[in-house]
């Protein structure tokens, strides 16, 4: 099977926009196979956890980890690589921060919940929560794989054939930004 | 919205498929590579976890 050449196209570009949306980054470099792939598994997982914990799962509050432990959003700093989807949290922990009179743009969405709601959640939805939690943290995470390949490539070089292997190396120590892959 | 807590471990199978799914893909370009990857990483983690999950039953039941 004849390999392809693919160009990692702006790969700093790439990664930006593969973080601000999941599989955008390989669209711009017209991988758009894992494009696909990237966003339906990333998005869907994202979204599947958000609806299960009634979008009450993702919010960022401004506090210091050291100090305040309990209050601090662990979950956060995997959902925030999401990108765009979890930014909306990011802005209102931060106006929140910053005004905290001011009343939640957008009606309070991904703002945090207050106490007794957060509270509430628990009884009424059981384990769903920790399971929405889950879900969005791992789609996160999730997306760093794919900023990175959208930076630096795919850890392997799939090449099937010595000629293939040759031409990759040749490639490589050209100085060019290339990897080698298939029909994508 | 409520569901029986029996059906909540069946939520971790497109967890697992999501996870083999992009984890493969992050390690190839070819899809052929990609698919093959995705099934047997999948395979293996709900292996691993119906393993455990049996390993921990049995000792319960003994305890």
């Amino acid at each position: 099977m004849g390999q392809a050449i693919v160009p990692l196209r702006h790969p700093y570009r790439a990664a930006f926009l593969a973080w601000l949306v999941p599989g955008l980054g390989h669209f711009y470099q017209g991988r758009t196979g894992k494009g696909w792939l990237y966003a339906i598994c990333i998005l869907s997982l994202y979204l599947t956890g958000f609806f299960l914990g009634e979008g009450k799962i993702v919010y960022w509050r401004w506090v210091n980890p050291l100090n305040n432990p309990e209050k601090f959003c662990l979950y956060y700093l995997g959902q925030f690589f999401v990108g765009l989807p979890a930014l909306p949290a990011l802005i209102q922990g931060t106006i929140h921060y910053l005004a905290p009179d001011q009343n939640p743009l957008f009606w309070g969405f991904m703002a945090e919940p207050p106490q007794n709601v957060l509270n509430g959640l628990q009884p009424r939805l059981s384990k769903l929560v920790e399971i929405g939690t889950i879900y969005t943290t791992v789609a996160g995470l999730l997306n760093i794989l794919a900023i990175y390949d959208a930076f630096e490539g795919p850890a392997y070089l799939d090449a099937e054939s010595p000629g293939d292997a040759t031409a990759i190396v040749s490639a490589l120590s050209a100085g060019e930004a290339v990897k080698a892959g298939g029909s994508a | 919205m409520t569901m029986a807590p029996a059906n909540n471990y069946w939520l971790v199978l497109p967890l697992v498929i999501a996870i083999s799914l992009v984890y493969s893909a992050s390690r190839h370009e070819s899809w052929p590579r990609i698919w093959i990857h995705a099934v047997r990483l999948c395979l293996w983690i709900l292996g691993i976890l119906i393993g455990t999950t049996a390993l921990l039953l049995l000792i319960n039941t003994q305890v």
